[in-house]
């Protein structure tokens, strides 16, 4: 580290967030050293305008190093005549949809990056216009180009393999079924898949950018709405951030009733996902039966909080509700879903067809993951331990007893024994948490927020890791709202995973990837 | 085997009940318009065409669980199609996005008349949390014509077959010339 730290300009540290300012040209040295040599994580990357402060822009990068609780936040300014900067794609894969994301929100250019393409906007939006500048207006006539696609002032160029046989498949962005909007591009040997390109951000709303607007309080309805099944640790995520921000801590109760919905949230998205991928192989008895056993969580979590998803409990100083009240009715259904998730399994594992299918399809291998900075259950059926419950202890995980489920294969089988295994674990952690007694209010009252105050918040969703960032202005209200889904850096493993498949099994691992396009798509 | 069987028509209990407030309010539903294509009628059976228009994907899992074995939409004579060609309704979530206001268009264009268009939840009627951001164009109402609203953020399943139902029942009796 002591190399890292003769280079810096300026060092602080805030909780577990160890910022260091370094110059521009040593960006790229910096990050090879901590990534190569360290072993760390790039878990974010983004570009924020702070021209009313210093009259620079800043791009910060988030790592972590396995075994150390620290976040090392990475950071360089850029002026409005020196956009540039050293682009480290080449070095660290998973950079390359940050890079290109910063380009298109901000106007700051990745030196070197190997995709000059647009990421975020399609054709029709203006170029050199970069929503999450301040000084970024945009004109009626040119909003309603964009929506209807009239003017070509980006276009877009998909990679195309060429040669005997090979032919192109392109799908949506409406689909068949009910799922989310997005492009996906396959060229196909026979049936077999020889290259995919995915075009995303069909969902794009400039949620980022709405936060800006709304303010702290009214921003916790938003961030639950930036990815539906997920919706409680978005909450949960944006809330520590905003707390941290204030330095309050909440109370133990707060912490309880988080956590237990939290790992609610998880047990029914898994058993959710478990039943899906019968859809994927046509077992419709198991689909059914999986589809049953979430309804009646769901309805359990409706009782609760008044919300199926889980949304209006979290406050920003804690929880409006005391959940741990309602301890008999979880008790009881909980009771009833295991037994009936046992017996989905049984019929599931006992199914050769079915399982012939999971085995070894949609193999994704350690070392892409790992370049990738792939999250979540993906990484973990690929032998990653990335669970941000056990690195990184937040609300109760510390206290907690669990297991971290890793398996080495990879392929839709793994995946869909990880989810089978964390769902049981989840179960365990709820009957635990439910023994005991917490002291506290539900919520406590937040301070205010100093200005130009900044923090992170992070939540381990049923996809992955989840992290905000946010700054506050020297009015306390939000000066930029970064937040990065686990979606965003499993969507360029996808293509990878289906290298080499059967396009009839593409289907089946994306259900197993279950990868959120709103949360993607900002 | 035959006790079985007479065992299991007889038993209609099952292991997961409806939610209670099954009976939903009558709020949730608002026929905006209704043209002269209502005479034809939909003779109580409709494909639906579902578009994701840039929603949080709340909606779509609602609108997955109609079809799972407590809801059960099938029974209705409402199921959902994978072709706007085939489609009665079009369904539509989310706040519409710029980026997918063209394809909602398209959608839209590519039905076959005599058609409707719901729009579903809080977003796809008026933009709802998302309303005045940049990429959104604040509900379906501002790209294509819509019929009818069902409220909620999302609307629960129970909420949504209300909903639909009604607006069958509304068809099938010619009442929905509202206006």
């Amino acid at each position: 580290m002591d190399k890292i730290l003769a280079k810096a300009k300026r060092t602080k540290e805030y909780l577990n967030e160890y910022y260091i300012e370094i110059k521009k040209n040593d960006f790229k040295e910096v990050c090879s050293y901590l990534s190569h040599d360290k072993n760390a994580i790039l878990r974010m990357m983004f570009g924020t305008d702070e021209r009313e402060i210093d009259g620079t822009f800043k791009i910060y990068s988030v790592f972590t190093i396995y075994g150390n609780e620290r976040f090392f936040i990475i950071y360089f300014s850029l002026t409005e005549e020196d956009n540039a900067f050293p682009s480290i794609t080449h070095d660290i894969p998973a950079a390359h949809w940050y890079e290109r994301e910063i380009k298109d929100m901000l106007g700051l250019i990745p030196d070197g990056h190997p995709d000059t393409r647009s990421l975020v906007f399609h054709d029709a939006f203006p170029k050199d216009s970069y929503p999450l500048r301040k000084d970024w207006n945009i004109s009626d006539a040119d909003l309603e180009e964009w929506g209807k696609g009239i003017a070509k002032k980006r276009p877009y160029n998909f990679m195309e393999v060429k040669g005997e046989g090979i032919y192109e498949i392109p799908v949506g962005p409406v689909h068949a079924g009910i799922i989310e909007p997005g492009h996906f591009r396959f060229s196909a040997v026979g049936e077999t898949i020889f290259f995919l390109e995915s075009r995303l951000f069909y969902t794009h709303k400039g949620t980022e950018k709405h936060f800006e607007k709304l303010g702290f309080t009214e921003g916790v309805k938003l961030a639950e709405r930036i990815s539906g099944t997920s919706s409680y640790s978005y909450s949960c995520a944006y809330c520590m951030a905003v707390e941290r921000m204030t330095g309050a801590e909440i109370t133990e109760k707060a912490k309880a009733v988080r956590t237990l919905l939290i790992e609610l949230e998880r047990l029914y998205n898994h058993i959710g996902d478990i039943g899906n991928m019968c859809a994927g192989t046509g077992l419709q008895v198991g689909y059914a039966k999986g589809a049953a056993i979430k309804e009646s969580l769901m309805q359990l979590n409706e009782r609760l909080t008044g919300s199926r998803y889980l949304r209006g409990v979290n406050i920003i100083g804690g929880v409006n509700k005391d959940i741990l009240l309602c301890k008999d009715d979880i008790f009881s259904t909980l009771s009833m879903a295991i037994k009936k998730y046992k017996e989905l399994m049984k019929l599931l594992l006992g199914t050769v067809s079915h399982v012939e299918r999971l085995e070894n399809t949609g193999r994704l291998s350690k070392e892409i993951a790992q370049k990738l900075g792939v999250t979540g259950v993906a990484a973990r059926a690929s032998g990653i331990e990335d669970d941000l419950r056990k690195t990184h202890p937040h609300l109760l995980y510390e206290r907690l007893a669990f297991e971290e489920h890793v398996m080495s294969k990879g392929d839709v089988l793994a995946r869909m024994m990880i989810r089978a295994e964390e769902a049981e674990c989840s179960i365990s952690i709820i009957s635990s948490l439910l023994e005991n007694k917490y002291k506290g209010d539900p919520a406590v009252q937040p301070n205010n927020i100093p200005g130009y105050s900044s923090a992170l918040g992070f939540a381990e969703t049923p996809h992955g890791s989840l992290f905000f960032w946010i700054k506050a202005d020297k009015n306390g209200r939000p000066l930029r709202v970064k937040f990065r889904s686990p979606s965003f850096c499993n969507w360029p493993a996808v293509p990878f995973a289906v290298h080499g498949n059967i396009v009839p099994d593409f289907p089946l691992c994306n259900k197993s990837f279950n990868l959120s396009y709103s949360g993607c798509d900002m | 085997m035959i006790k079985e069987i007479l065992k299991n028509l007889l038993t209609k209990k099952s292991a997961i009940p409806f939610p209670e407030d099954f009976k939903g309010n009558n709020e949730m539903l608002e026929i905006i318009s209704s043209k002269k294509k209502i005479e034809t009628g939909f003779k109580r059976s409709i494909k639906i065409r579902q578009v994701d228009s840039g929603s949080c994907n709340a909606c779509e899992w609602e609108c997955t669980a109609l079809s799972n074995p407590i809801y059960d939409i099938q029974r209705f004579g409402i199921d959902f199609t994978a072709s706007p060609r085939h489609a009665d309704i079009l369904l539509v979530t989310g706040p519409v996005s710029r980026q997918m206001e063209l394809a909602l268009r398209k959608t839209y264009l590519a039905m076959p008349e005599p058609k409707l268009v719901v729009a579903c939840g809080d977003c796809a009627i008026d933009g709802g949390i998302y309303k005045g951001s940049y990429a959104v164009t604040n509900g379906a109402a501002n790209v294509i014509p819509v019929d009818c609203c069902i409220k909620g953020c999302p609307p629960s399943p129970s909420d949504i077959i209300q909903a639909l139902k009604k607006l069958l029942d509304a068809l099938a009796d010619n009442k929905a010339q509202i206006k």
